[in-house]
């Protein structure tokens, strides 16, 4: 049987929008696979990056949902916001059910069943699917590099369930499962999961890039290399959540630039050809933690040793991006230069009394 | 599950468990209409840039910058000759007061909107024919009397709407202060002569040599034209009040720069000139003297030091950067000299008020000095000379009393630039004669219509400030300098000082515009909205729409929108049109619509009902 080629989608990137001096954004696809008309919270964050995300694949593409946020809040009544193909998985399932659409969709090529390029296939997983309950069968397909970008939206904890504490929810983050009080006064002793350098590492032959709803081209972007990529690639996207992460909405895209500028959210990406991180990407601004931890409820009982912390667990992060650390980030990591945080007594005293 | 794809059969196309409607990229999924969620509604209103604000004239700054940015210079042309007669004059002249205004000044430097708008401005020159045609003739007569700045912007006005107008112009070339008042090596004279064939191509009659009151007759202007504008300028040069101000030697500061300006002069600097005054002209006399062959310059002012002087700072940075010597504090109070000056006595002096139109309060106290000069030049203001104006139209002030239209008492006679705004707080500059004569112009067509006239000075929206953008998408930017021939070169000739901008450098430079407070549809509400309800068909300023049947109200696009158009109403201010919570599920009817009923019944309880309806 003659072998058929694989038509591939290659799909073009998109020129920056700073244009000398000017802001102005570069021309988007007309197509909209997702469409408003959805339960989730206003200012929703992975709802940002999901309309991102799949405006910039286009319509030909196959988008799989394991249990989360976009799962639970958008698939009311059976009724989605999707005008792509879309299907819910199990929490656990979601490498292993993308992996097995990827295989499906070769295998039907392979046999002239299915005439046409073939199509983007993208998992959206949570971060408590991506890095907990589903770590493993999404390693497992990035393992046997089937052709599909695999995104986790990093909302830093298990939102959809009413705000509990995931493996990437960071150093002093509050939640249901991690309250503050006398004994834990910074609520979440345990530094953040780190998700996606553990793919890069563990699994070399796949793309993988880190980004934030705060950079909306970049982020474009990357799922486009990802998708034009030959062979997995995965994708981890910082994405606010209103509800967790106790702030006011219309700072969902500003906490997306504050995280970076902060340096708590390193952007990166790994060239599977060269084996390598590249750090290139430099935000605008570098600013304390203090900044980025202020505009956020979950963070309010912070005393000034745990922001101390923050910072120092951020100005590594700089270190490792090879960025040179101005005096007044050093200075901002000794806690003798930091002020608590405004409700830092009373969140021990009231977890006290209960 | 999404049914897209799946062919359901007519009996099943009921809401039913498991078969719901698939969405639509028109109308989103729209058993969710999540709009009743909101708040706070996003709103699209355009404010007033603060640059157009500023401007004397108006002229829609931001919006031929914009077009610049894209490339589009015909159509950024004919954007700035809607306000702007002659925009390559101003670009060379003006005192540019959207500079100071504007917002990028408090960032990081101001846009050179002067040199983008003299680019404008030469690009229309070299054009074979104007953007700009006249109106479709309307039979009716208008005589506007002078050629200066005020009078060629209303006679420029009334020419598109379609009168047939005749200026009228004493010296024997037009041009008015912007020939008399302003040097070649700011504004060289074929620049002008070029925008004045732009009018006559318009179809109006310049009559030079014609003087009001001498040529021609007030009854005759009354009686040969349906309506007449004066724009006459103050002509005639202020006297300092000194002893032996008529010796040979000195000179006036207009007279001065007029008679070089229409080749007439006749006067013969020595090597040592003093410039009595503070102001613009005083710097353009100065800066002057020095290409007339003067070795030593000094201007000598009341004003205490620099930053009290009533100039531009530029020019007076330029001034210095030439040479020229100041001297403050000091008021002239007599030339001496045996019939021509020799020396001037200075006595040390003030101004008696807060601002420098105050009278000067001279220190006799202290000894004058005495300071050799060869000539001196005096130019402390001018006022005007109307001695054909019948008395009941003068004011207090020597000028034209008008009412707030422009118009004296209820004749068809409208006044307009300096002669009326002399006085009022008004600066007298180009820019604001120009603004005056296009309102007074449009007040002229309102009398001869019929219609209600229009105050001269407009009440203002909302001024964009710097707090209401979004500051992060603008990263810093120098300012593209203008190239500017070296003070060393320049002080002799009466070549141009200050060098136009290339078509890069434009571009470059209008790039920097924060659009302020308008749309520019640069996609950032579009691409943020977590819905997406924000959706555009054409990517354009006010096309953009957003879908309140979806909109939850998060208020994204308004912190993200980064020139500050987008602003946030309470969604109790719309009294039509308003989706009000019910039920998530009520408003599209059909559907789940059947769970609402108990709310949709419920404005006619009894209130005692309602609060325990459930």
């Amino acid at each position: 049987m003659p072998a058929i080629e694989i038509q591939r989608q290659m799909l073009p990137m998109f020129p920056s929008p700073n244009q000398g001096a000017r802001f102005y954004n570069p021309e988007l696809p007309e197509t909209e696979p997702f469409v408003p008309g959805h339960r989730t919270c206003a200012g929703c964050g992975p709802s940002i990056q999901y309309r991102m995300t799949s405006k910039a694949s286009g319509d030909n593409t196959i988008l799989v949902g394991p249990t989360g946020c976009m799962y639970v809040a958008n698939s009311s009544y059976l009724c989605t916001p999707y005008n792509v193909p879309w299907a819910h998985t199990q929490i656990g399932s979601s490498g292993s059910f993308t992996a097995g659409v990827a295989a499906a969709y070769e295998a039907m090529i392979r046999k002239g069943k299915w005439k046409g390029a073939f199509p983007n296939i993208i998992c959206e997983a949570g971060d408590g699917s991506a890095s907990d309950i589903g770590l493993a069968s999404i390693s497992g397909a990035l393992y046997r590099n089937h052709d599909c970008l695999i995104i986790c939206y990093d909302n830093e904890q298990y939102a959809n369930t009413g705000i509990q504490a995931s493996s990437r929810t960071p150093y002093g983050g509050m939640t249901t499962f991690s309250p503050p009080g006398p004994t834990i006064p910074e609520a979440k002793k345990l530094f953040p999961k780190d998700l996606a350098r553990m793919m890069a590492a563990g699994h070399p032959h796949c793309y993988v890039a880190t980004a934030s709803v705060g950079y909306p081209i970049d982020l474009m972007n990357k799922v486009r290399k990802g998708l034009n990529h030959k062979g997995a690639s995965y994708l981890m996207v910082y994405t606010p959540c209103q509800k967790g992460f106790v702030y006011e909405t219309p700072r969902s895209i500003d906490l997306g630039r504050l995280v970076v500028e902060c340096g708590l959210y390193p952007i990166w990406e790994w060239n599977p050809e060269k084996r390598e991180f590249d750090y290139s990407f430099r935000p605008q601004n570098m600013r304390p933690v203090s900044e980025y931890l202020k505009l956020q409820g979950r963070f309010g009982h912070l005393h000034a040793e745990h922001i101390a912390t923050l910072q120092k667990f951020a100005n590594e992060q700089w270190r490792m991006m090879k960025v040179e650390l101005p005096a007044a980030l050093i200075r901002a990591a000794d806690a003798k230069n930091l002020v608590d945080m405004a409700s830092a007594e009373a969140a021990a005293a009231i977890a006290e009394t209960v | 599950m999404s049914t897209k794809g799946t062919h359901i059969p007519d009996w099943l196309a009921v809401p039913f468990a498991g078969i719901t409607p698939a969405p639509s990229q028109e109308r989103g999924q729209d058993l969710f209409p999540t709009g009743n969620w909101r708040a706070i509604r996003p709103v699209y209103r355009d404010k007033m840039p603060p640059c157009n604000n500023a401007c004397g004239t108006n002229e829609k700054i931001q919006g031929y910058l914009d077009l610049v940015k894209r490339g589009k210079y015909l159509d950024a042309y004919a954007l700035i000759k809607e306000d702007m007669p002659f925009p390559s004059v101003t670009g060379r002249v003006c005192y540019h007061p959207c500079e100071q205004a504007c917002n990028r000044g408090q960032y990081d430097e101001a846009i050179s909107i002067r040199a983008v708008e003299r680019f404008l401005g030469d690009l229309g020159q070299a054009l074979p024919r104007d953007v700009v045609t006249a109106g479709r003739p309307n039979g009716k007569k208008v005589a506007v009397v002078g050629s200066g700045p005020a009078g060629h912007s209303a006679a420029y006005q009334l020419a598109r709407l379609g009168y047939t107008v005749t200026v009228l112009e004493k010296s024997p070339k037009a041009g008015g202060l912007n020939r008399g008042g302003i040097p070649d090596w700011v504004l060289p004279q074929d620049v002008l002569d070029r925008e004045i064939e732009r009018l006559v191509e318009l179809g109006i009659t310049i009559k030079t040599n014609t003087e009001v009151g001498k040529d021609v007759s007030w009854d005759e202007l009354k009686k040969n034209y349906d309506a007449c504008v004066l724009a006459v300028g103050l002509t005639e040069p202020n006297s300092v009040r000194a002893d032996g101000e008529d010796k040979h030697g000195v000179v006036y500061g207009l007279p001065f720069l007029r008679d070089i300006g229409m080749g007439t002069s006749k006067v013969k600097l020595g090597p040592r000139v003093a410039v009595i005054g503070g102001g613009n002209t005083a710097i353009d006399c100065a800066r002057e003297a020095l290409r007339q062959g003067a070795e030593e310059v000094t201007m000598i002012t009341v004003e205490g030091n620099t930053s009290e002087m009533p100039c531009v700072p530029e020019d007076l940075h330029d001034m210095v950067a030439e040479g020229v010597e100041l001297m403050h504090g000091r008021a002239m109070t007599a030339a001496l000299g045996n019939g021509k000056v020799e020396a001037l006595q200075l006595c040390r002096a003030r101004f008696s008020g807060a601002i420098n139109a105050s009278p000067i309060a001279v220190d006799r106290e202290s000894p004058a000095e005495r300071f050799a000069v060869d000539n001196v030049i005096i130019a402390v203001g001018q006022h005007a000379s109307l001695p054909w104006l019948p008395d009941e139209f003068k004011n207090e002030r020597g000028t034209i009393r008008i009412d707030r239209f422009g118009r004296l008492g209820d004749t068809n006679f409208f006044a307009a630039g300096d002669v009326v705004q002399v006085g009022s707080g008004q600066p007298l500059m180009v820019v604001n004669a120009v603004g005056d004569g296009k309102r007074v112009a449009f007040n002229v067509d309102k009398v001869l219509r019929g219609v209600p006239l229009q105050e001269r000075m407009v009440p203002i929206d909302v001024i964009t400030d710097l707090a209401r953008m979004n500051m992060t998408y603008f990263p810093k930017f120098p300012r593209v300098r203008q190239a500017m021939l070296e003070p060393a070169s320049r002080r002799r000739t009466q070549d141009e000082v200050i060098q136009a901008y290339s078509e890069e450098q434009a571009t470059e430079e209008a790039n920097r515009c924060f659009s302020c407070g308008t749309c520019n549809a640069c996609d950032n509400c579009y691409l943020v909205c977590p819905e997406p309800c924000i959706v555009r068909s054409v990517r354009s300023n006010g096309l953009y729409k957003i879908l309140v049947d979806y909109c939850k109200g998060c208020r994204v696009c308004i912190e993200e929108c980064p020139t500050g158009c987008l602003e946030g109403v309470p969604e109790l201010d719309f009294d039509t049109g308003v989706v009000r919570m019910d039920t998530a599920f009520a408003i599209t009817p059909g559907l789940h619509g059947r769970q609402a009923e108990e709310l949709r019944r419920l404005p006619d309880k009894a209130p005692k009902d309602i609060e325990n309806w459930r």
